[in-house]
């Protein structure tokens, strides 16, 4: 159950909270580059999705055995404890790379259909910041972890890099979506293409920093021994601030 | 092999720096100009970051220009920038510990920064060493002024410091949104604005 | 620049292959060898940057120590402070947890027998600025100084005066919240190793 409700927990951090675009500024490329209509924006996200899942499979079980300190599989071979973890990021690039071939070339075998749908897109993501950011993320709950009881598991490892394709879906989507409409609109022409979606993307993710918290309020409310915590809206306050009044236009422009 | 002609060494150090701003014209390298920019130390550290990563990057990837065949250029361009990130990585962690803990993530993160691997391509893997040292230096100022005067707007208005110095009057409320996520996105797209409306101000008595 | 365009086209043949597959074995070679060497002279100093953060702090934490000892009681990690005559004068407890928006990492300030908290340190935290970051301010971390730990710790807003009662950051009730119960759990937790353990 406690289980259960970490991966919960992880899932709606990486999806809505800590959105990958919206709060860490991974994968702005394809975030500005394919979110003109909504059908190619989704392929891209799917196409995020499945890889950055490959990904984290891959650099989990790399980093779990080999890379970490002290990781089973080295310490078997050397017959001692060895610290590998400065070639984290050279393989962690190189899984990517690799996988994102691998992907490209079952897909087109076996999926024609999946290859038409988001093909095209496969060979961009190798240098999206998004996937090898999720590579990070694992490798920081992994890799010199002090508590043994703290070290994530493959399970959490993969709801986190999956979810985190969701939300990256959700953020592209809705951006489309905004843009779409935006071409009818009267853009000052100092502004028009990447001016306006960056403002657009700042009101978006206004309305996201509402999701803070959330993951406290579930937690209180499906772990009994909720250790005296309540939500409450901290976020209200920020509306005192210059562009706080920003923040309900960004939860209307989030649902058009 | 293409033939060396194109711009001199100080052609391709002016036009990195504005003409061809990596952030402002070529919109590359994103996401540590949003991340990192909320104080105005923490972007001078990514910038310097970035400087060494793109300039040994470029010197070795032009050094062995000669021997790069197509199939292998983007392999060999990955191996070079990742080997000069983990050492820029461990070296901020040696002797910068605190700021390490504030960029985290977003050095390693240098790796899939567009600006490099871009650099490695246009310039580096055809032209000479001069040529590509240049570049990477006119490139990294480019960046490190956008970064800067993105990192001073919301250091500025948002902790009413710069570079740690109180600059604002005690009666300023802080603008603390301009530290969080939303405030990045709307600086960088105002600024892009910005450096658009001033393109056409400078077109318009020529035409 | 011309010798250089001339040596290639003239490997531009069937040998070629052999020619690239040498150059990255070699380019990884070198780069390994650099890596190797960075990691050799730096990775001693990374790791006394990160026991150093915690060492720093422990004169504050606990009255009177002057040093730390790195162990494990009971499973859970923690630095057995020291007096200036080897005496334990406390404990210094690394303890994590959710904040508002973020992870919070602090250390935990214990006298010998784990019975009063004597300080708190916030090693890490990405609350709101202006908001739930003050929680790393001296001021309110000066609160838990002295307090049991024989009942659980409580927020409360405005005036808090009672023997087990924090009073919340202006704003931040969330953030203050947090940190208490990360406290609360850590503390429990490493009292009952220490029983466990005997000491």
């Amino acid at each position: 159950m406690d289980y259960a409700v970490s991966l919960l927990l992880i899932a709606v951090g990486a999806a809505l909270i800590n959105n990958f675009v919206l709060h860490y500024f991974v994968g702005l490329c394809p975030f500005l580059g394919v979110s003109r209509r909504l059908d190619t924006a989704f392929g891209m996200g799917s196409a995020v999705t499945f890889v950055i899942s490959i990904a984290a499979f891959l650099s989990w079980t790399l980093t779990y055995f080999i890379l970490r300190p002290g990781a089973p599989l080295t310490t078997l071979i050397a017959g001692r404890p060895l610290d590998l973890s400065i070639l984290n990021y050279i393989l962690y690039i190189f899984v990517i790379a690799s996988s994102v071939q691998f992907v490209e070339m079952y897909v087109r075998k076996f999926f024609p259909h999946l290859y038409r749908a988001f093909g095209v897109y496969l060979p961009l993501i190798t240098t999206n910041c998004a996937i090898l950011f999720a590579c990070l993320e694992i490798m920081k709950h992994v890799s010199g972890v002090d508590d043994p009881s703290k070290v994530w598991g493959l399970g959490q490892s993969l709801v986190l890099a999956f979810f985190a394709g969701i939300g990256f879906t959700v953020a592209i989507s809705l951006m489309a979506g905004i843009r779409e409409d935006l071409d009818l609109c009267d853009v000052p022409a100092a502004l028009r293409g990447a001016g306006i979606t960056f403002i657009v993307a700042g009101i978006m993710a206004l309305g996201f920093m509402g999701f803070t918290g959330v993951d406290r309020g579930l937690e209180k409310a499906l772990r009994k021994d909720g250790h005296s915590r309540a939500p409450r809206r901290e976020a209200v306050v920020h509306q005192q601030t210059g562009t706080g009044a920003l923040g309900g236009e960004g939860a209307a422009g989030g649902r058009s | 092999m293409r033939t060396e002609d194109g711009p001199t060494p100080l052609e391709r150090f002016i036009r990195g720096i504005l003409p061809e701003n990596p952030v402002f014209r070529q919109m590359l390298g994103l996401c540590p100009t949003l991340a990192v920019t909320n104080n105005v130390k923490a972007a001078l550290t990514m910038s310097a970051a970035v400087l060494f990563v793109l300039f040994s990057a470029n010197v070795i990837v032009s050094l062995i220009r000669g021997l790069l065949k197509p199939h292998l250029r983007i392999l060999v361009f990955t191996l070079t920038i990742a080997t000069f990130v983990t050492i820029a990585d461990r070296v901020i962690a040696a002797f910068m510990f605190g700021m390490s803990k504030q960029l985290g993530p977003y050095v390693p993160l240098i790796i899939v920064n567009c600006i490099i691997i871009a650099r490695c391509e246009v310039c580096a893997s055809r032209q000479s060493v001069w040529h590509a040292a240049a570049d990477a230096v006119g490139q990294a100022l480019g960046f490190t002024l956008a970064l800067l005067s993105i990192a001073s707007i919301r250091e500025v208005l948002g902790s009413g410091t710069w570079l740690g110095m109180r600059v604002m009057p005690g009666v300023w409320p802080d603008w603390v949104i301009m530290v969080l996520p939303p405030g990045a996105f709307l600086t960088l797209g105002l600024l892009l604005g910005l450096v658009n409306w001033l393109g056409t101000l400078r077109r318009r008595p020529a035409s | 620049m011309e010798k250089d365009s001339q040596t290639s086209s003239m490997k531009a043949g069937a040998g070629n292959y052999f020619v690239q597959a040498w150059l990255v074995i070699v380019l990884a070679l070198l780069f390994g060898l650099a890596l190797a060497g960075v990691h050799s002279a730096l990775s001693p100093r990374i790791a006394a940057n990160k026991l150093q953060e915690t060492l720093a702090e422990v004169p504050r934490l606990v009255p009177g120590a002057v040093k730390a000892e790195r162990e494990t009681v009971g499973g859970i990690p923690v630095y057995r402070a020291l007096d200036k005559d080897g005496a334990v004068a406390g404990w210094v407890l690394p303890a994590s947890g959710q904040g508002f928006s973020d992870r919070i990492e602090l250390l935990v300030g214990l006298d010998a027998t784990a019975g009063r908290i004597t300080g708190l340190y916030v090693l890490d935290q990405k609350e709101t600025p202006g908001l739930g970051n003050r929680i790393s301010e001296e001021g309110w971390r000066a609160q838990f100084r002295g307090k049991s730990t024989g009942k659980p710790l409580v927020v409360t807003k405005g005036g808090a005066g009672g023997e087990s009662e924090i009073q919340a950051v202006t704003g931040a009730t969330i953030s203050s919240e947090s940190v208490v119960g990360i406290v609360n759990r850590a503390v429990t937790a490493f009292r009952a190793a220490l029983k466990a353990s005997g000491e």
